[in-house]
């Protein structure tokens, strides 16, 4: 498909840059931003976690759990109708949707001993991170981490 | 002659004159220089477009949640204990909002959070100093587009995003209400770039 001679991308900057005189400052623009975020970058280079939204420290995976011997609260951070359908063993619902709601039962039966494990489905990946994140800083938690593969790996080792 | 030449002259610098203080391209053209409140009103609305980039990049940058929240309800001797201990915001906080896109790879979403607050401060700065001034606006013009785009495209597959723009200045506001916003803000933007100030002069304003 040959487009209009005037709507062809090369004309159709040219004439940005003719009409607006943009391209040129705006490239300058463009650069003179990566210094200050190459700096930011590296001051917080110990916060940032390249690999994945959550810390390679605070994902655990179903061995581990399993290791624990019982000594772990499950957490689910799916949405309600996906808890209502199926969830872990004893698995209690924290999520975002009912926050307010839901954390007050979960509290009453936390324990400082006890290990706090949430998990998500891929469908909501990254509700776990999020629920155990408000864990940590708003609930004043520790001990608490996100189980690797969520829903679907509990079901595939189950 | 010698009249001639100076009467093509002056009818060159009064086209390149009225090109350089009109608004819009072609027919739509509106001679701002004939109206000095427009001129005004333009120059007045760059300084809140600069203002709205520049105040969602600090609060990208800087942890200024609280200081916000006081100066808001007028405590100020409290803002100005918050602003003693200002500290840097973690990142990893607006990468975590671009990326409940799902439009990005973590990665990305962290250089991101890394580099788009500069570059809102950097074209904000641009707009106020009128030094770069188009790039600014082209930029901010792209930047606006880009996240209206992106925000429709998640609404429409469900996602429940918070686009983390404004802190806690915007943390109850409906999508509606965000849109809303961000059409206005890239109809400012539109507008001010189609001033053209450097504009040619055009066959048709030669002619006259």
């Amino acid at each position: 498909v040959r487009l209009p001679h005037r709507l062809r991308p090369r004309r159709l900057l040219r004439a940005i840059n003719v009409k607006l005189g943009a391209i040129r400052p705006a490239l300058l623009l463009l650069t003179l931003a990566i210094v200050p975020a190459i700096v930011g970058g590296v001051y917080h280079r110990e916060k940032i976690s390249w690999r994945s939204r959550i810390p390679a420290s605070e994902i655990v995976d179903l061995d581990l759990v399993r290791s624990w011997d019982g000594n772990v609260i499950w957490v689910d951070a799916r949405p309600d109708n996906e808890y209502e359908q199926d969830h872990i063993p004893g698995a209690l619902l924290v999520n975002e949707d009912r926050w307010n709601e839901l954390l007050p039962p979960f509290l009453a039966q936390w324990s400082p001993e006890k290990k706090v494990v949430v998990y998500c489905s891929t469908k909501s990946c990254n509700l776990a991170g999020d629920v155990a994140r408000r864990l940590r800083e708003e609930a004043q938690l520790q001990n608490v981490f996100v189980l690797e593969g969520g829903w679907e790996e509990w079901l595939r080792k189950k | 002659m010698k009249a001639t030449t100076s009467n093509v002259q002056r009818s060159t610098l009064n086209a390149q004159l009225a090109a350089r203080t009109s608004l819009g391209v072609g027919r739509w053209t509106l001679d701002v220089g004939r109206f000095p409140v427009l001129r005004i009103t333009m120059q007045i609305l760059a300084f809140i477009i600069a203002a709205i980039f520049i105040f969602a990049a600090l609060i990208k940058i800087l942890d200024i949640d609280q200081l916000v929240i006081d100066v808001i309800h007028l405590r100020f001797a409290a803002a100005l204990q918050n602003l003693k201990h200002l500290s840097l915001r973690d990142p990893v906080g607006f990468a975590r909002d671009i990326d409940n896109y799902n439009l990005l790879p973590w990665p990305v979403a962290v250089v991101l959070a890394l580099y788009l607050p500069w570059l809102e401060i950097f074209s904000g700065l641009a707009l106020v100093t009128r030094r770069l001034y188009r790039g600014g606006l082209l930029i901010l013009t792209l930047l606006t587009t880009v996240f209206i785009a992106a925000s429709i495209v998640a609404k429409a597959r469900g996602l429940d995003i918070s686009c983390g723009c404004f802190g806690h200045v915007s943390k109850g506001w409906s999508f509606g209400w965000h849109l809303l916003l961000d059409f206005g803000i890239l109809g400012a933007l539109v507008t001010l770039l189609l001033q053209p100030e450097r504009l040619k002069t055009s066959a048709r304003e030669s002619r006259e």
